[in-house]
């Protein structure tokens, strides 16, 4: 094995991938874009629904709930209509996401202590805005029932008005920042997309070019050969990671709670599963069309299935074991829980024994088959 | 135009032998769909959560059981000492610990306010924030609840009164993510192959070098890219009709709009992708580099900022501006519209127009661009 | 190490190796699953020897140059190359013989400069060595004051030059060309060929393969292989002494293609095909009066300029073989 070799390779890689202009730009700014889409947009927490508030009883009370509702941050008067015409029109027309309605006779039925109800339309055509905004609504009815109808004291002498209160904390991130743990994710994300892309559509190249052979005539072995197609791609990849993590951590003021160490050997496994991935890649595919294609068919399952977007726990059964076979999911929680909460090591070794099984597998297998390729 | 056609037909038989493209195009769109189809799902139910029960009454039973009940809680273990709180969430066992102190149960009878603790892993902020907002809802409901059966036993008329909601969906009756992804699901897919292929097929003849060919010969530049974009444009329309003909059949999505709209708009959707395809062809210098500027170009605007699956309300300004530059978040509004709501060109008016705007932007920008040396 | 390139076992033995002896090739095999690309066939040849390699495409000609290189292991059988086993020193064969391909072997996103010291680097050329080399091989390629230039950008003849450059900057005693003429216009191929008679006469053995039958005469010795086979090896003159008897004519004639078909027909014509625009056949023992070519043609409406008894060519020979082989060329 020599080191001269593998610099030259190396140094090569580098000068054929600067001089090709619309590359280097591509490397350095895709990953702020997508740090800058990701956080800003899966990381937005979801407020300021546009609603339209119906009000057919006009009382005190009534506007005691509008206010309820608008006060908390998560609803947005926008339109005050004043027929259910009016309602359908502006869900039809998208001017409101939310309708809420008054009933005529509320106040009467709060002032008696009767039961009264609202009705909380929710366009579902926007399924996210839809359940969430089902959700706050319930929580602010809630609290509003608790505020317009004084509890019943229910025992004599009895001078707290009983009820459960809940205290939530919410702990790790407080502010509930959903920026907090996207920037993380991205870490791993970044990774993914650029080493498997990089990798597959640089070897495939040399393939469609005719290149490789013209290596394998020369002294280089195979092993160097390997070594020096993957390590400028480990760098790329290294770099990108900087950039996403200070970005992250100084522009978007995400707080990093978590060792170094645990992010980079969590990383480091996740590269290499990655590397093996993009390998095995460039074996399928005879043009770089086609290994992007392939890129593209596996990128996407990954973001579904891994709990990079939605919420693992809101899968449906079926699908749950299909996420078990997915890389990134181990990597997420390995990422995101030493980020946000200093998990280490030991606390996480599941995740970590699984990306030490799936880097060796998926390496491995990328690595053999590469080899035994090469020999034919 | 005969020439234009000769040139399509070459680049249809192209696509035609490269069996990896027809499933690229073909199948692969139709599995992306069931996926997500059937793994969104926003409804943040089934929150992973330990219970610390320091009271062991029937009464911390019963609250434990309320939440357990509702679906938004789903209670995995239950711890036996406080120590054991921090090792659950540094190792993400759960992303929340309720915690009943002693004497929960006492309070509750005796009619005083008993306190809960719900701790809650802000580390996933969506579950956080509406598991807090369930947490202290079903907390209130519960309470109320006990109250009133206190009340019950003692024989005393209580104002059973409280204020409830209940909750309508419309255009979206069983709250199916297919139905309000589908329409979504067109507008992704269109632009990630349209303008992917687009991008490719023109930089592709440009490293081989049979670009040059082409361009000595008698045709012009823009009868060249207008009849390799061709072919792509039937393969779009067959692919709306396709996603549309499944979401129709087998996820049993309603259309409730005009077909004739969604044609029109489905037509100047493509262009505008095509358009997009060009743009990039153009510059890419490399087919490395055409795919990644078009994955960037197609893919993330239309996954991110077209309304797809994150609503565009709730972002920042700066990339709602953004938002506007892509045709994706148009198209996205039209096609929901016509799926889900029925509304039509009274409704639909300005985001066709932008559309139309868009498309003639789009191709004024790349026949320049293709007039130009190469 | 599952990534090593040697075989334990040698395949050639070295007691079938004279020092005079660059390559000896015996029995070598290489079959892809069934088919046999390359089904036993063996060679020698000597040092100083331009020696030409000759066959139609996916005859196993490529096949065979990438074992002889070490860069695929033959199945069955093996080879000797400067003396190393292909089978068990592939290192040593690759670090001591030089390669250039039809596709010139350089990378066309690098200069010239880059490519020539890509290429010192890999055969470990000191920085001495390497500058002392630059300069010679920009001389010959006529390359001086181009360095910078990308390779991509020059045109064929100086890549060709500046690919044969690059596989011999080294120095190595055995240089490996592919088709290396590929593409080059004649004048061009000419002034390569005086640059390979240069090299052969300070003792560099050369292994060419070629589909220009023209160029094959400037070789030494030939091999011809066919369907995996040698069925051919000699010097040019042996090669076509089996021709020597038989009566070859050259004939000009409007509609070449149709004529020849035509011709296959005639059961005095042993075996035909185009030579350019002309059409060679041959007649075997017979005489050329004793088949009547002209009037043969004549009455299927040819128009026949020029009919012409020719010396045999390669190319002749070569078609010869093939057809007895039972193929068409």
């Amino acid at each position: 094995m020599s080191f001269r070799r593998i610099w030259l390779l190396v140094w090569k890689e580098f000068t054929q991938l600067l001089r090709d202009r619309s590359m280097i730009p591509l490397i350095f700014i895709m990953p702020v874009i997508q740090l800058v889409l990701f956080g800003y947009v899966i990381g937005t927490d979801v407020k300021d629904l546009r609603t339209a508030f119906l009000d057919q009883d006009g009382t005190t009370a009534s506007q005691q709930v509008v206010d309820g509702f608008t006060s908390s941050g998560y609803f947005v008067s926008v339109a005050r209509p004043t027929n259910d015409a009016g309602v359908r029109r502006a869900l039809d027309g998208n001017v409101a996401q939310v309708a809420i309605i008054i009933p005529r006779g509320f106040a009467d039925q709060v002032s008696k202590g009767q039961a009264a109800q609202l009705s909380v339309i929710v366009d579902g055509s926007d399924a996210k805005t839809a359940s969430v905004a089902q959700g706050y609504a319930g929580s602010i009815v809630a609290n509003l029932s608790g505020k317009l109808y004084p509890r019943p004291a229910t025992k004599p002498g009895a001078t707290t008005p009983g009820g459960v209160d809940a205290r939530v904390r919410v702990l790790f991130n407080p502010t509930m920042r959903a920026v907090n743990t996207m920037v993380p994710a991205l870490l791993a994300f970044i990774l993914m997309m650029s080493t498997q892309n990089l990798i597959s559509q640089s070897i495939v190249k040399e393939r469609e070019r005719g290149t490789l052979e013209q290596l394998f005539v020369t002294p280089i072995g195979r092993a160097e050969y390997l070594i020096g197609k993957l390590l400028p791609y480990v760098a790329v990849a290294i770099i990108q990671i900087l950039i996403v993590f200070t970005v992250g951590t100084l522009w978007f003021k995400v707080p990093f709670s978590g060792s170094v160490a645990v992010l980079g050997i969590g990383l480091a496994l996740f590269m290499i599963t990655m590397l093996g991935q993009g390998m095995l890649i460039s074996l399928m595919s005879r043009t770089r069309y086609q290994a992007q294609q392939a890129n593209v068919f596996l990128m996407v399952p990954s973001m579904m299935l891994s709990g990079f977007v939605f919420p693992l726990s809101s899968m449906p059964a079926l699908l749950i074991p299909l996420t078990y076979l997915i890389p990134l999911r181990y990597i997420l929680v390995i990422v995101r829980s030493n980020f946000v909460k200093g998990s280490g090591f030991i606390d996480l070794w599941p995740q970590f024994l699984a990306m030490i099984i799936f880097s060796v597998a998926i390496f491995g297998l990328g690595l053999t088959r590469f080899q035994k390729r090469l020999s034919d | 135009m005969r020439r234009i056609l000769a040139i399509a037909r070459k680049e249809f038989l192209h696509i035609i032998r490269d069996k990896r493209t027809l499933v690229a195009v073909l199948v692969i769109p139709l599995l992306q769909l069931f996926l997500f189809a059937y793994a969104v799902s926003f409804d943040v139910k089934d929150i992973p959560t330990a219970v610390l029960d320091q009271d062991h009454s029937a009464y911390s039973r019963q609250y434990v059981n309320t939440l357990q009940q509702s679906n938004y809680f789903k209670i995995t273990q239950n711890l036996t000492a406080p120590g054991q709180i921090d090792g659950v969430f540094d190792r993400s066992e759960d992303s929340a610990v309720v915690v009943l102190p002693p004497g929960f149960g006492d309070a509750v009878a005796a009619g005083r306010t008993a306190s809960v603790q719900v701790l809650i892993d802000g580390a996933e902020p969506n579950s956080a924030q509406l598991g807090q907002a369930y947490a202290t809802g079903l907390s209130r409901v519960y309470g109320f609840r006990v109250a009133v059966e206190q009340a019950d036993a003692k024989g005393r008329s209580t104002s059973s009164g409280g204020l409830s909601m209940l909750a309508r969906v419309w255009y979206n009756p069983e709250g199916s993510s297919s139905a309000y992804l589908v329409p979504g699901l067109i507008v992704l897919l269109l632009t990630i192959t349209t303008v992917q292929q687009t991008a490719n097929t023109l930089v592709r003849e440009k490293e081989q070098g049979t670009y040059e060919q082409l361009v000595v010969s008698p045709i012009r530049r823009i009868e060249l890219m207008i009849g390799k974009v061709m072919p792509w444009a039937a393969i779009a329309a067959l692919q709306v009709v396709v996603i549309s003909g499944i979401g129709l059949l087998v996820f049993r999505i309603p259309f409730r709009g005009s077909v004739l709209l969604f044609a029109v708009s489905s037509i100047l959707f493509v262009v505008c992708a095509l358009g997009l395809g060009l743009v990039v062809s153009a510059r890419a210098s490399s087919i490395e580099t055409a795919n990644q500027m078009a994955m960037m170009i197609s893919f993330l605007p239309a996954f991110m900022l077209s309304g797809f699956v994150f609503p565009l309300s709730s972002i920042p300004p700066v990339l709602q501006f953004v938002s506007y530059l892509f045709p994706g978040r148009y198209f996205m509004v039209i096609t929901r519209t016509i799926f889900l709501k029925g509304g039509g060109l009274e409704v639909l008016w300005p985001e066709i127009a932008s559309l139309a705007v868009y498309a003639v932007a789009m191709l004024v920008l790349s026949s320049l661009l293709y007039r130009e040396r190469a | 190490m599952p990534w090593s390139d040697n075989r334990p076992a040698a395949c050639v033995p070295e007691s079938l190796v004279h020092s005079d002896d660059a390559i000896v090739v015996s029995g070598m095999r290489k079959k892809f699953g069934d088919f046999a690309a390359v089904d036993g066939i063996d060679l020698t040849v000597k040092r100083g020897e331009i020696f030409g390699f000759l066959g139609p495409n996916g005859s196993g000609k490529t096949t065979t140059i990438r074992m002889l290189c070490g860069v695929i292991e033959p199945t069955g059988g093996g080879a000797r190359v400067m003396g190393y086993d292909v089978c068990s020193e592939a290192e040593k064969v690759r670090a001591n013989i030089g390669y250039m391909s039809q596709k010139f072997s350089l990378f066309q996103d690098l200069t010239v400069d880059e490519n020539l010291k890509f290429y010192g680097g890999i055969y470990g050329l000191s920085s001495e060595k390497l500058a002392e080399r630059r300069e010679y091989i920009l001389d010959m390629a006529d390359l001086r004051g181009r360095e910078k230039e990308l390779t991509g950008n020059l045109s064929v003849g100086w890549k060709q030059r500046l690919a044969l450059g690059c596989a011999t900057i080294h120095e190595p005693k055995l240089i490996f060309l592919d088709e290396p003429t590929s593409g080059v216009d004649p004048t061009a191929r000419r002034q390569f060929w005086e640059l390979l008679y240069e090299l052969a006469s300070g003792g560099v053995t050369l292994f060419v393969t070629t589909h220009y039958m023209d160029e094959a005469t400037h070789c030494n010795r030939l091999a011809f292989i066919y369907r995996g086979r040698i069925v051919a090896e000699g010097t040019p003159q042996e090669v076509k002494a089996d021709l020597s008897a038989d009566t070859i004519l050259q004939i000009s004639v409007d509609r070449g293609e149709e004529a020849l078909a035509a011709l296959e027909d005639m059961p005095a014509v042993q075996e035909g095909y185009m030579q350019g625009s002309l059409v060679h056949v041959n007649l075997g023992r017979r005489s050329p009066s004793e088949a009547d070519i002209e009037g043969y043609l004549r009455s299927r409406g040819f128009a026949v300029t020029s009919i012409e008894p020719v010396e045999p060519t390669l190319e002749d020979a070569f078609v010869h073989l093939v057809t007895q082989q039972g193929g068409r060329a």
